[in-house]
């Protein structure tokens, strides 16, 4: 028997209203977070996720299902907990198993310059709550004994932050109990079934044009990824986003237990075990910006290269799969939530590298935002209009490679 | 006759056999039971050989030695202890194959297309599975990926089209009992009826196996359409019988038939997956490849997903909870995730949700690989980043240097002398190796309105010989990089430059010039000199004193730099300061650089001189204040937030960053990059290194910003540390505040020598007596004579003694068209407005005053044989050769930016000389593997 | 290999061995300075579909050209081709 098949779960699919109090459209984590959460807070229901596809279809499900809050600013460390806070609740509260598993994420350090930034990182981190320690090599070995601690003889790990409350959960049962949460409670979510227009009264987002006729809304909230330049721009909006390609690829079953997340940002890539066993490998994304979802053999190629020099256990193990998914990237690499100045129309995109990590708090904020009318304080350093407020988020260091 | 090991167990296999095949003659299934197609497209023949897991057996050629695992080990044991460089992380050997046509699969259908294009006249590439030729993918580029029996990765770059004719896979039977024993498809059976092994009683269900005798069958049941349908196979571990039933007028018939064999007919499916993962390239499918997918009747029970052990009961759970489309049934039973990528479960769950949901939907997507290389023959043919050296690495190594990376080079960290070489400099006169920093030669009618657009200050208030400290913003108005800009004293040539950025900024410096250049449309030459020039700084308050000892008699003031012969070497001698001392900066060719290293410590030995690393100088500036871009800085600092607005004249015209700075001045201040001084000892046992960085900065309760630099305690008594420090909710900077519980105050200015009295100090070198001067001898350079040379064994790299010409194309053209130099000299076009020449600097170029000549020992040269050229670019060349001899061409080899000039007989590769060592061993391993000839 | 950038000095050639550049456009109807400079610094068309673009040839010839590219696909549009 299978132990990874589903079989809890139920998603129940109903067909479209002309109307509802809230539309989001995309129905990836993100999106169908706001309704899990609209539901389950604000106690509102009339709500409808559109989907092109099917759910978590996108990066959703393409990810590297890393979940962590060792970012590199305050704003970005306080959200982020809030997110590892709510993933570790998450199963108990949806009483779904997602698969998720608290194992540590060790940031290693192979240079004096690293080293000083893991310590900074380390520092920042565990000040805003989200406790990271410096480790020196003996405790990294202890951590993760497969790593060879020379780096081949060229990459010697000097050091590493270590976040122990570094996690992994499985994508694609985060996307469906949050699914399943918002549609016990009456939300709809509509797959196949494009956004393919917004409906305006006047200055205002009144509802969408969809491949299934009009439907109005009170408020409009785009939770895309890949295409939400597109989608703005029905709204009249310029976004500060390029779309670019990430890949990963997993190995076939390892069979020793690999413990940690491990990440190195001078030889860009990082690694963790998934629940089957597999090592899944993921780097840093694409340079120009592209909406293919075509893998290329030099990504496989390059990381492999680089992860043989401080992983050469997988020197062995064969590639399973590889796979590619498109990040919407901020200039600032931190996400854009909130209000967009268009009245009745909401964005939550910019989630780069970092989204899946971020959706139940992302959820949970844009929920409390469109319930209340209020921009939640932990989200509002993230708002569209920083860029004009000459207040950008700015977290390279941290978004790094995931 | 080869012997293997299965299971620990001796296993004699017969020429020809595949593992497969081997394991089979002595009655071993490989994984104990399941259908064997023998065409690599199932998961049941999966084993560990020789460590590698998940290898399919029957696509093994058997092979004398080999050991067999019939369990997944899945890598090997960790290596804990390497201290040493290992083996372990060493890549496949790769080859790169060009061709026009490659044609994958050399069934009749390949080998027909094969044979056509050749026809033709095209040069075409053959891969085929039963050559070994692993195929794991059609990509971009476009590049075909196969791993060849050899063990190497052959990455095959055609030109023109890549053909599928990879066939059709058999269809498994998805019944309960097919992971018995015993089960073969029909054209599995026909290959191991012809490999000589016994079948037994064998029963063939649908379509009649072809290749096997008349008699080799005790029952055959052909079905579909008023056919037979295949109900269950039994038996216990083996199959013992096979349950077939018929619908007819007269009901159901239901027939048990006893066996040792079913071999299995049940239609087939196009293996076009490499054609699928490649839709938007020159492919073309062929042979039953392009043929239409069977649809296989809807599976009743049983496993569908052997990989991943789903079972039609699995999917139907998932379907009645709502999981309809194609995708989501997979991903909530992983059906199709396994080594087979759906090649088994693929048309049994289009059939499944057809019946389910009425709805015939699509495959799911094709995703490499479509053969799984391992990781060691995925790398093939990639390579870490090369980290620069400088020209003086091996000195800071024999000095006992802790070399580190930063900012893509290798910079001597520390000397293991850290308190002397703080007090070198602060005391003596110490040496330190800036030869990382990025360096640009700009000149052109344009250059001084150019450059007046791309920096803040005002350039054209920098006079002749004088340099100046300069900013460099983007378009956003953060600060990108800073450097110096100095104007040439000697003007005869017209308005010419010479601008440097930090070492990390190098990389990026040329590129962001030029990309302004063309954005203003700037009749401008730039030449980047990074490379070519060394960098020395002397610095200390007997800087002088001891720049005297070693030849120079007259010295720049503050703020100047001149043109001076230090030594015996050429120099440009530039006097700013960012250790806080006298300092003078000696750039100077590269090839020079050590003989001008060696001669100043020797000058200075007097003066107890002694080198100082990286860690010493990030110490000394921050107790000067002055920033380092990207430790300091962060992505939106503003002239204004680095408190740098003295470094930005808004007055004058546009520039880059200009309008972005008025705009976000309109902006409340946020926050802003201060000194804090604190005489607290630290608050806990330090750990080596700077303690503080990264630590918040109280404003009594308030969060107020964060620490970017700290050095400790230093000579002058407390520690500075730069930060980060919040306005507080009046708009104003707090005067105090607590760094991990420390007070410290923030202060205007450095915390050492705040007047900046050092640095500025007068300076009389007339004290050094004449008779303590030395006359150094002088390096003059003679150009390599290329053409004289024969290439080398084994080869060696050299460094190369040449000039580089910037000047307009049209000069350029007027220039090689009647060539000023000896008739020996090569001449290579790097671009339209860039030469590279094997001839002395003292060239003129009549068509362009403002050309930029220069001696140019920043590359690396080797001339390599026929022979070993074509060796070791067939492994490390990943791009097109020219055709043509003799022909220049240029890009990455070995992982490096290279240059390569072919004659008829040798060719010439040039490469910049900071990646020298790692090209040079790059090049020897290359030429070192062995050839791996087909076992 | 992946994508092929053809450089028309030195010949196609890896990306890998390119730094992209983006050629950017602010809209017309904006005429306000600070509004223009805002589009300029952060906003991008991020288009689906064939863009123009700039790219340097770092490991080559190093200097900056133009190419046409799909990027829903990443395909190189030939000159000439529209």
């Amino acid at each position: 028997m299978n132990e990874f098949v589903e079989r809890q779960m139920k998603l129940t699919w109903r067909p479209p209203k002309k109307s509802y109090d809230v539309v989001i459209v995309g129905a990836g984590g993100h999106g169908l977070a706001t309704a899990y959460y609209l539901a389950t807070r604000h106690g509102m229901s009339n709500v409808a996720v559109f989907e092109r596809g099917y759910i978590g279809g996108g990066n959703s499900g393409r990810n590297t299902t890393i979940i962590r809050a060792n970012y590199g600013i305050p704003a970005a460390v306080r959200f982020y907990q809030r997110s590892v806070d709510l993933y570790r609740g998450l199963e108990e509260e949806t009483d779904r198993w997602l698969m998720h598993q608290q194992k540590g994420i060790l940031w290693m350090a192979h240079s004096e310059a690293a080293v000083r930034a893991e310590r900074m990182r380390a520092k920042l981190n565990t000040e805003f709550g989200a406790e990271t320690e410096f480790v020196g090599p003996q405790q990294v070995h202890e951590l993760c004994p497969q790593l060879d601690m020379s780096g081949g003889g060229r990459w010697p790990v000097l050091g590493a932050s270590y976040h122990p409350q570094g996690a992994t959960a499985r994508h694609d049962r985060v996307v469906w109990a949050l699914a399943e949460g918002a549609m016990q409670r009456g939300a709809h979510v509509h797959q196949n079934t494009p956004v393919e227009g917004l409906i305006l009264d006047g200055e205002r987002v009144a509802g969408v044009r969809t491949a299934a006729g009009d439907v109005a809304a009170g408020a409009v909230v785009s939770a895309v990824g890949g295409h939400v330049s597109r989608i703005a721009a029905m709204a009249g909006l310029r976004l500060p986003i390029r779309t670019h390609r990430l890949q990963a690829f997993v190995t076939n079953h390892y069979r020793q237990q690999f413990g940690p997340i491990v990440a190195s940002s001078e030889l860009f890539f990082y690694a963790s075990q998934t629940a089957r066993g597999e090592m899944l490998l993921g780097a840093e994304i694409d340079p120009q910006p592209s909406f293919s979802y075509r893998s290329s053999h030099d990504f496989v190629q390059d990381v492999c290269r680089r992860a043989l020099c401080l992983l050469p256990f997988m020197s062995n193990l064969r590639v399973l799969r590889q796979w590619t998914g498109v990040c919407d990237m901020s200039p600032d690499y931190s996400p854009i939530m909130g209000q967009t100045g268009v009245p009745g129309f909401y964005l939550t995109t910019g989630w780069g590298t970092w989204g899946f990590k971020a959706i139940p708090a992302g959820g949970e904020q844009m929920a409390e935002l469109i319930a209340t009318g209020e921009v939640p304080e932990l989200i509002a350093p993230f708002g569209l209009d920083r860029f004009a407020r000459d207040r950008t988020m700015a977290d390279r260091g941290s978004a790094g490679t995931h | 006759m080869a012997t293997l090991l299965v299971d620990g167990q001796r296993v004699e296999a017969r020429a020809g056999d595949s593992l497969l095949v081997a394991m089979l003659r002595t009655g071993v299934h490989p994984i104990g039971g399941g259908c064997l197609c023998m065409g690599g497209d199932c998961p049941n023949c999966l084993v560990t050989v020789d460590g590698v897991a998940y290898t399919r057996s029957c696509q093994v050629p058997a092979r004398d030695g080999m050991v067999v695992r019939r369990e997944h080990l899945g890598g090997e044991e960790p290596a804990l202890l390497s201290d040493e460089p290992t083996s372990a992380g060493d890549a496949a050997p790769v080859r790169h194959v060009h061709c026009d046509t490659v044609v994958i699969g050399q069934g009749d259908s390949g080998r027909e297309v094969a044979r056509e294009a050749r026809d033709a006249g095209l040069d075409v590439v053959t891969l085929d599975a039963r050559d070994g030729q692993q195929v794991t993918g059609v990509y971009p580029g476009p590049l075909v990926v196969a791993a060849d029996r050899a063990g190497r990765v052959l990455h095959v770059h055609p030109r023109r089209e890549i053909v599928v004719a990879t066939g059709a896979a058999e269809i498994q039977p998805i019944v309960p009992g097919s992971d018995l024993e015993g089960l073969v498809t029909a054209r599995a059976a026909a290959e191991l009826v012809a490999a000589g092994i016994d079948l037994g009683r064998a029963v063939a269900v649908g379509e009649r196996p072809a290749g096997l005798p008349g008699d080799a069958l005790v029952a055959h049941f052909p079905v579909g359409e008023g056919g037979w349908e295949l109900v269950r196979f039994e038996g216990d571990g083996r199959i013992e019988a096979v349950i077939v039933r018929r619908h007819g007028d007269a009901g159901t018939t239901e027939e048990r038939i006893e066996c040792n064999t079913a071999v299995l007919g049940l239609g087939r499916n196009p293996c076009n997956a490499l054609a699928r993962m490649a839709s938007d390239l020159p492919v073309r499918v062929v042979g039953s490849a392009a043929m239409e997918p069977e649809l296989p009747p809807c599976p009743g029970d049983g496993t569908v997903c052997p990989c991943s052990g789903v079972t039609v009961a699995d999917l139907d759970g998932v379907w009645e909870r709502g999981f309809h489309e194609m995708e989501l049934l997979k991903r909530a039973t992983l059906a199709g995730t396994g080594t087979c990528q759906g090649g088994v479960c693929l048309p049994y769950l289009r059939s499944f949700l057809l019946q389910r949901g009425g709805r015939l939907q699509p495959a799911f997507t094709a995703r490499p690989l479509n053969r799984q290389l391992t990781v060691r023959e995925l790398a093939a043919g990639a390579h870490t980043a090369v980290t620069a050296r400088s020209p003086l690495h091996d000195e800071h190594l024999s000095l006992g240097a802790r070399m580190d990376r930063a900012g893509g080079w290798w910079r001597p960290w520390t000397y293991d002398r850290k308190d002397d070489e703080y007090r070198s400099v602060r005391e003596r006169v110490s040496l330190g190796d800036v030869s990382s920093l990025g360096k640009m030669a700009i000149s052109g009618p344009d250059a001084e309105a150019f450059l007046e657009r791309i920096v803040p200050t005002r350039v054209a208030t920098i006079r002749p010989g004088r340099c100046r400290y300069v900013l460099m913003l983007d378009e956003r108005g953060y600060l990108l990089d800073d450097g110096m800009l100095c104007r040439e004293a000697d003007q005869d040539a017209g308005d010419r430059f010479f601008l440097t950025s930090t070492s990390g900024g190098s990389g990026f410096f040329e590129l962001w010039l030029r990309d302004w250049v063309e954005a203003f449309s700037c009749d401008v030459r730039i030449l980047n000199q990074t490379a070519s020039l060394a960098a020395i700084n002397v610095t200390g308050p007997l800087a002088a004193r001891l720049l005297a000892r070693a030849g120079a008699r007259e010295l720049p003031a503050f703020g100047r730099h001149r043109q001076a012969r230090i030594a015996g070497v050429d120099c440009r001698v530039v006097r700013l300061s960012f250790t806080g001392e006298l300092s003078y900066e000696l750039h100077h060719p590269a090839a020079d650089a050590r003989t001008l290293w060696r001669r100043l410590l020797a000058a200075g030995a007097g003066f107890n001189v002694q080198p100082h690393g990286l860690e010493t100088l990030l110490r000394l500036r921050l107790e000067k204040g002055h920033i380092v871009i990207g430790h300091d800085t962060d992505y939106d600092s503003t002239p204004r937030r680095l408190a740098h607005e003295w470094a930005v004249n808004l007055n004058k015209g546009d520039f880059v960053g200009r309008q972005a700075i008025l705009r976000t001045n309109k902006q409340p201040l946020d926050k802003r990059l201060v000194t804090l001084l604190t005489d607290d000892p630290p608050p806990r046992e330090t750990v080596e290194g700077p303690s503080a960085e990264g630590a918040a900065i109280h404003d009594g309760e308030r969060y107020a910003g964060y620490v970017t630099s700290d050095a400790g305690t230093t000579a002058g008594g407390g520690a500075p540390m730069l930060g980060w420090l919040y306005l507080d909710a009046e708009g104003s900077l707090p005067r105090e505040v607590t760094v991990d519980g420390r007070t410290a105050r923030r202060v205007d200015g450095p915390t050492y020598d705040p007047e900046g009295e050092r640095a500025r100090a007068a300076v009389d070198i007339a004290s050094e007596s004449p008779q303590n001067v030395r006359e150094f001898p002088v390096a003059r350079p003679e150009a390599t004579d290329l053409t004289a040379e024969a290439p080398a064994e084994p080869p060696r790299l050299r460094r190369l003694e040449a000039t580089r010409v910037s000047a307009t194309p049209k000069a350029l053209d007027a220039l090689v068209e009647q060539p000023p130099w000896p008739a020996g000299a090569l001449a290579f076009r790097i671009a339209p407005d860039e030469l590279l020449v094997t001839a002395t600097p003292d060239l003129e170029v009549a068509g362009d005053p403002h050309a930029i000549v220069e001696r140019e020992t920043a590359f690396s040269y080797v001339w390599l044989d026929e022979a070993k050229a074509e060796r070791f670019l067939e492994r490390e060349c990943e791009w097109r050769r020219p055709d043509a001899r003799p022909a220049f061409a240029q890009g990455e080899v070995a992982g490096i930016p290279a240059k390569l000039w072919f004659e008829a007989w040798r060719t010439l590769v040039l490469t910049p000389a900071p990646f020298a060592a790692a090209f040079q061993r790059r090049l020897t391993r290359s030429l070192e593997e062995p050839d791996g000839d087909d076992a | 290999m992946s994508l092929r950038i053809p450089c028309p000095t030195c010949g196609g050639r890896s990306v890998h061995e390119f730094v992209h550049g983006e050629i950017r456009r602010v809209p017309d109807h904006l005429t306000d300075p600070d509004e223009r400079d805002l589009d300029f610094a952060f906003h991008h068309d991020n288009e689906e579909g064939i863009v123009t673009e700039r790219w340097f040839h770092a490991q080559g010839c190093r200097r900056w050209f133009e190419i046409r590219r799909d990027t829903t696909t990443d395909r190189i549009v030939e000159a000439g081709e529209s």
